[in-house]
């Protein structure tokens, strides 16, 4: 594939919110209405005792991606109650139409005491094009279970054949580097289906994608598009440990195949998006979601600092 | 008999519970046999849903094996802990049992968000049958988080796989947020026999609004009909469950039906029994 980056498509310090730290245009995911695009995204605020918490947020942007319409007033969802699996915040959330509907597809966390966060993915239903979402119910949809112990986030979802189909990733391993370190998280992608999006089957375990980087490779945010027949699935893939200051250690974007949504063929080097040297997105790449608008297919994803100044977008060349 | 324990609090005042066993003399069951010596389960690994607690537990024999489902207790930051219904098997009688994941056998769901806790297992006939209770909301009381939670159940084939009822079994009766716990069913007669505890949801560690044991009957184990009148039990007049009384068993040995409950301080000193007089009815 033949990516031409279009940049730093949506620059947070340029169309400040009215909300939030003005920090973080986080794993943006794409709506595509008649006339733009209404792109999500988590942000964060800054919690009276430092810790952040995030929202979510959209940008309106033109159908090429190539200006700003318009920025989300206020978070499009409450924050959950006490105690709930998302009281301390979305990130990220996918979205998808779904008759007269806009599904949401959250990941909440919630913060613990042995380790930072545990995570679920929750959904909640837009009526009004994603101005703003309802939860369904005050739990998740999809959570820890025997075989996937805990952190089960980035659910992103497509329906085929009139069967829901969930890409997500749960947990492996929380593990710390050495004595007095904090534990750190190892994640992996799998996969669930559902008749009706709200009840699912998983695989329970399974882990779809093959490591790159060995057993500790972490992979997050699967998204998964067309080309012909076969089905891509791009995602992002980091070490366990010194991914935040080690850019050699930092999120890559990574890539598979299969043309039976059973068997998934690690290519990386087919999907080629790299890093340009000295630019936004030179030390990270993170965070990707494909989609298509009036023929034309678009890869949105975060660069440095996981997304701290915005999100980039790159096209793909026919 | 399985019972929850709890080594000394730490440094910060919290505790971890454990799961253990004592054998009773089945002539006598005021006669110890034995006492565990060490937990039935270790406690869970870093993050899990039981790395904190293994509380309470409910066993049942399947082929060889005794499986122990249970509620793992994990600490959080907003509210004091969530817990999650677990399973694990043991192929030595009971005395060691060994988890079938790191994680817990049933989810939370949009309508059962937190607090899955006290498991019951059953089988009739061909199916299995789990009651717990699930958490529906934390209320904020003189500046703790309180839990209200209620009694639930779900049905498996092979008490693997899990289909939630998804619905309240008990009305509540003393208050809208009414705290249910311990569902324990019992068939005699010809009919299911429930007995449970609640409590109100404030100000419940004293005599006044703590723990009660409560009844339900039921023909097809999915329509209960409360009848708190007919439990057949309550707080005694002095001693040691004159404060409150919790967290009913019912079970049967040689002819006798007895029913096993926790006293004051939800269990601190022990446990005790009652022997039914007469039948159900």
């Amino acid at each position: 594939m033949r990516w031409t980056k279009l940049g730093l498509v949506f620059d947070l310090r340029a169309h400040p919110l009215a909300f939030g730290s003005g920090d973080f245009a986080q794993s943006p995911q794409a709506l595509v209405l008649d006339d733009r695009v209404r792109i999500f995204f988590s942000t964060r605020s800054r919690e009276p005792d430092g810790q952040y918490l995030s929202h979510v947020a959209f940008v309106d942007m033109r159908k090429d991606l190539g200006a700003v319409l318009g920025v989300a007033q206020r978070p499009v969802i409450a924050a959950g109650d006490l105690g709930t699996f998302d009281e301390h915040g979305i990130f990220p959330m996918n979205v998808l139409r779904h008759d007269d509907l806009v599904y949401g597809y959250t990941t909440g966390w919630s913060r613990r005491v042995s380790v930072p966060v545990e995570t679920g993915i929750g959904l909640a239903v837009s009526r009004d094009d994603g101005l703003t979402f309802e939860r369904f119910g005050s739990g998740p949809v999809l959570s820890a279970t025997l075989n996937e112990p805990f952190l089960v986030a980035d659910g992103f979802v497509r329906t085929i054949d009139g069967l829901f189909h969930m890409w997500y990733i749960f947990g492996t391993a929380w593990s710390a580097a050495g004595a007095g370190t904090a534990p750190e998280r190892v994640y992996k992608i799998g996969h669930a289906t559902s008749a009706d999006g709200i009840h699912w089957n998983k695989e329970e375990g399974r882990r779809i994608v093959a490591d790159r980087l060995g057993p500790e490779e972490a992979q997050a945010l699967p998204c998964v598009f067309d080309r012909g027949a076969r089905r891509h699935m791009v995602f992002c893939y980091r070490e366990q440990i010194g991914f935040r200051t080690d850019p050699g250690r930092g999120y890559r974007i990574g890539h598979a195949w299969s043309d039976d949504l059973v068997d998934w063929t690690r290519d990386d080097a087919m999907l080629s998006i790299a890093g340009t040297p000295g630019e936004w997105d030179a030390e990270m790449q993170c965070y990707p979601h494909v989609f298509t608008c009036e023929g034309a297919t678009y890869l949105l994803y975060n660069g440095n600092a996981f997304g701290r100044f915005g999100f980039g977008a790159a096209r793909l060349e026919p | 008999m399985y019972f929850s324990c709890r080594p000394d609090a730490d440094a910060n005042g919290q505790y971890v519970s454990y799961s253990a066993y004592v054998d009773l003399d089945r002539s006598d069951l005021f006669k110890v046999r034995a006492v565990a010596d060490e937990p039935i389960l270790p406690l869970g690994g870093t993050g899990t849903f039981d790395e904190f607690g293994v509380y309470p537990v409910s066993v049942i024999r399947a082929g060889d094996e005794v499986r122990a489902y249970y509620a793992g207790w994990t600490r959080c930051v907003s509210v004091p802990f969530n817990t999650a219904i677990g399973c694990a098997v043991s192929r030595d009688g009971g005395r060691r049992f060994e988890r079938l994941g790191q994680g817990p056998i049933l989810p939370y769901t949009p309508d059962e968000p937190f607090v899955m806790s006290g498991p019951k297992v059953r089988r009739f006939g061909e199916m299995w049958y789990l009651f717990y209770i699930a958490g529906r909301v934390w209320k904020r009381v003189e500046g703790r988080a309180e839990p209200v939670y209620r009694i639930r159940m779900a049905t498996s084939p092979d008490g693997l796989t899990w289909t939630k009822a998804n619905r309240d079994l008990i009305p509540p009766r003393i208050e809208a947020d009414e705290a249910q716990a311990s569902p324990d069913v019992f068939e005699a007669g010809g009919r299911y026999h429930m007995h449970f505890c609640y409590r109100y949801s404030e100000g419940y560690r004293s005599h006044a609004r703590g723990y009660r044991i409560g009844y339900a009957w039921s023909t097809d184990l999915r329509n209960w009909t409360r009848d708190d009148a007919r439990c057949g039990i309550d707080v005694s007049e002095e001693g040691w469950d004159a404060q409150m009384i919790s967290y009913p068993h019912v079970f049967a040995v040689d002819g006798r039906t007895y029913l096993a409950y926790l006293g004051n301080e939800v269990g601190r000193g022990g446990f005790g029994l009652a022997a039914l007089d007469g039948g159900f009815d």
